[in-house]
């Protein structure tokens, strides 16, 4: 293999020489080319010729430029390419991109492509190698299908979001509005490496097919087999969870927050002596979990009344020193502060042309030899239509000036 | 085809795994790695074992019905590490091993002369991947983390909830766990990418905390750029309306999310009213934001004259996102996770009984991955591995066993 070596790390990327086509809008999807993109595969992001990606749109706009936050951050690594899929000289152009690409991803509603005449079958036909990623809502099959899907239904449908909150009062977003997106991707990215491996083996390529709501369905350890065995419908749990207590969040002297999980007895044990008073963890008090279950409201009420006693630093510096697990609920401004975050280099700072400075989480998760980086925030609608219709087509320059003339890109 | 050409042809088939982790955070990268293919080998002390065998609900052999589900496909190994001999005996399963699997605190395998250095000229071919609450590098890295603390942490916590309420658990304790072992897994297939064509190993070092803070959007970029505090929002979204939970007629929940003007106005029409779809109206999304607090009551009022089912009727019927809540009760009766069969029910031979667990994914069309068993007992394939891999014979598993080193 020609390894290709970043120039911001020095090391080589495992995914040189893999040429992706993400065709998808928003993040669901396009987000598993972005992970794909910053280990060294080449990125390129199809659009729609007039607006592009609505994603382009959605959130908080950027100062420069005409793109939002969301956009610069999430399309990172990607280039550019207009294309009309509504029109057949567009699908075409289409075909034969993919026709020299490895992955194709897309997350249109099941049926959309196919009816663009850009279907698997189509697009596999001379190509079956091609490995195809499928992202929708609800997945390519079943009785829903063809229903549209964003995170926030799929955290809803998934069960998610029925968990959210306090017991009794509304459900709220659990956290951020495209976990579930971000979920779905990762599942994507999984899906398409295990299916370049096959296709290493077999010369044989394949198609991912995943539905939102169950990547977040995934994610919810007993909850199915509970009920599966006695019936169990698990409710809302506000700051706390059903295995283990005082595992929650607290307010502080400060007006602050922290979350502290005492997991086992062990924990507890060091948190009574963090507030120093190790007799709440005999055994004929609170030191076993049953008994802490049992006593949940007193248990939480004692450490309530312990934290809303300290500042947040104090309760840290106290439990940090006898290894309680306790963290600050951060807001994103703690989280610029945090020496951490910085330490880890988690927040990465880019200087785009046109944009300015940009700060983005950076590249997760970390290798030891082949580390990601960020070579570029989201593109320019359309800033490599050319490159691309000229290097990988090979058309003229005389046919491309035609072709962006019929708007077709 | 045969089972054993199926087997073959999954694609991680020949692949060898050692879990040394515990609970689900480096152990779900596993799991996903076994469903396809790979072999795994859950090494655990030999008293007690992997710590999710007591979380949450026990069954009747006592083990948890979160290791039943999660620990699913893996093979039982009970070595104990802390133990000089132990630690050999790892060394010789690391050595025909191709991934390490690992989730303890920074500092712990290296102390019992297990370290990323050592098992790497044992076998220069290894992949290992280390998760941790806050990654093997940086001041917070000796704390204790679970994904509780890396939610608080990663800023997930903190805009669950309602506005200026008690941050809540967002949705489940564990989801930080699974979302550190999704992107321990990428970064272990990317790695083996890289190995399949040049023969070099490495490691990976993943941190709960930022794979929760991975997903949070704009929240980073927001605050650099005009110091945007990112806020609770309870059920609904700062940049778009109507989005949120809505309560029906007969005291359930929907949830509905208009992200683009397009959405609104298939909103409007399966309420029977399109001129609230009207640029005079509501179309566009900077006056529905600004008169958040109108829209909602009206999605709000009309949601509350009409049952969940009659919601969701007029709401596909036009196209507008909307999905009902779901309790686990609501999942077991709902067609769409029977069509993609997303339960699906194991007889468990030594628990006598049916467990009911989440399917794989992600779904591949040519090499679909699959569940064998769930979670075994304690040390159930000790024997059969020491003796195959590291060829001990009857009477060196017994007294190693005598001595509680396995």
């Amino acid at each position: 293999m020609e390894e290709e070596i970043a120039e911001a790390t020095g090391k080589p990327l495992p995914l040189s020489g893999i040429r992706v086509i993400d065709v998808g809008t928003f993040l669901a999807g396009p987000y598993a080319a972005s992970i794909m993109g910053e280990f060294g595969a080449e990125v390129l992001k199809v659009e729609y010729p007039v607006g592009g990606d609505p994603m382009r749109r959605f959130g908080i706009q950027a100062t420069h430029g005409d793109a939002t936050l969301a956009w610069l951050s999430e399309a990172r690594n990607k280039r550019s390419v207009t294309i009309d899929l509504r029109r057949p000289k567009g699908v075409e152009i289409f075909i034969k991109l993919v026709s020299k690409s490895d992955v194709v991803i897309e997350n249109f509603r099941p049926g959309t492509m196919e009816q663009w005449g850009l279907g698997w079958d189509v697009l596999s036909r001379d190509h079956p190698g091609l490995i195809m990623l499928r992202v929708s809502g609800y997945g390519q099959t079943g009785p829903y299908r063809r229903r549209p899907g964003f995170a926030h239904i799929a955290h809803a449908i998934g069960g998610l979001s029925y968990l959210a909150g306090f017991p009794g009062e509304s459900p709220v977003v659990p956290g951020t509005a495209p976990l579930g997106d971000y979920m779905s991707s990762l599942y994507g990215v999984i899906g398409v490496m295990l299916a370049l491996r096959h296709k290493a083996k077999t010369g044989e390529g394949q198609i991912i097919d995943i539905g939102i709501y169950e990547a977040v369905f995934r994610h919810l350890d007993e909850l199915a087999a509970a009920y599966g065995m006695f019936g169990m419908v698990r409710e809302r749990e506000g700051a706390g969870s059903f295995v283990a207590v005082p595992h929650g969040h607290f307010r502080t002297k400060d007006e602050k927050w922290v979350a502290i999980a005492c997991t086992t007895d062990r924990m507890f044990e060091r948190l009574s002596d963090a507030m120093e008073r190790p007799q709440l963890a005999s055994g004929n008090l609170y030191g076993p979990q049953r008994k802490r279950l049992a006593a949940r409201d007193e248990v939480n009420a004692i450490v309530s009344e312990w934290t809303l006693s300290l500042t947040r630093d104090e309760l840290l510096e106290r439990c940090i020193a006898r290894e309680v697990p306790i963290g600050k609920v951060n807001s994103i401004a703690d989280i610029f502060e945090d020496e951490h975050f910085r330490a880890r280099g988690n927040l990465a700072e880019i200087e785009e042309e046109g944009v300015g400075k940009v700060v983005v989480p950076n590249v997760v998760p970390t290798l030891s030899e082949t580390p990601g980086r960020i070579s570029n925030l989201g593109p320019r609608l359309g800033n490599a239509t050319y490159e691309v219709m000229r290097d990988i087509l090979e058309l003229s320059a005389s046919e491309i000036a035609k072709l962006r003339q019929q708007k077709i890109i | 085809m045969s089972q054993q050409a199926a087997e073959e042809k999954l694609p991680l088939s020949g692949i060898r795994v050692i879990d040394v982790a515990t609970m689900i955070a480096a152990p779900y990268c596993a799991c996903i790695l076994g469903e396809f293919g790979a072999e795994v080998l859950k090494v655990e002390h030999p008293s007690g074992g992997d710590l999710c065998r007591n979380f949450g609900t026990a069954t009747s052999r006592g083990d948890t019905l979160a290791w039943f589900s999660e620990a699913r496909n893996k093979k039982s190994v009970t070595i104990d590490l802390h133990h000089p001999e132990g630690a050999n005996l790892f060394k010789a399963l690391v050595a025909k091993t191709d991934i390490v699997c690992e989730n303890f605190r920074p500092g712990t395998l290296e102390r019992w002369g297990l370290g990323w250095e050592l098992l790497q000229e044992i076998n220069p071919r290894l992949i290992m991947l280390r998760v941790s609450g806050y990654g093997q590098t940086g001041p917070y890295k000796d704390r204790p983390g679970f994904a509780r603390i890396a939610h608080a942490v990663g800023g997930l916590a903190y805009v669950a909830g309602m506005p200026k309420g008690t941050p809540v658990t967002p949705g489940s304790t564990t989801l930080g766990d699974y979302l550190s072992g999704l992107y321990g897994c990428v970064g272990v297939l990317f790695a083996l990418h890289y190995r399949d064509q040049t023969g070099k190993g490495q490691y990976i070092d993943t941190a709960l905390y930022e794979s929760v803070f991975r997903c949070t959007d704009e929240l980073a970029p927001a605050y650099a750029m005009f110091g945007i505090v990112g806020e609770r929002h309870g059920p609904h979204l700062g940049t778009a309306c109507p989005y949120g939970h809505f309560p029906t007629k007969d005291g359930k929940w929907v949830a509905i999310a208009c992200t683009t003007d397009k959405l609104f106005a298939r909103l409007a029409e399966s309420m029977g009213r399109p001129e609230l779809a009207s640029t005079s109206l509501y179309g566009e999304q900077k006056t529905r934001l600004e008169n958040r607090h109108d829209v909602n009551e009206i999605v709000r009022d009309w949601c509350g004259s009409l049952s969940r089912d009659q919601i969701l009727q007029r709401c596909h019927a036009t196209g507008a996102p909307a999905g009902p809540l779901n309790n686990i009760a609501d999942i077991f009766g709902d067609r769409q996770f029977h069509a993609r069969r997303n339960l699906v029910a194991i007889d468990d031979e030594d628990l006598h009984e049916t467990v009911i667990v989440p399917n794989v994914l992600p779904r591949l069309s040519k090499t679909p991955g699959r569940i064998k068993h769930l979670g075994p007992r304690l040390g159930q394939h000790t024997d059969e591995v020491l003796k195959e891999l590291v060829g001990l014979s009857q009477e060196e598993i017994a007294d190693l066993r005598a001595r509680r080193i396995i």
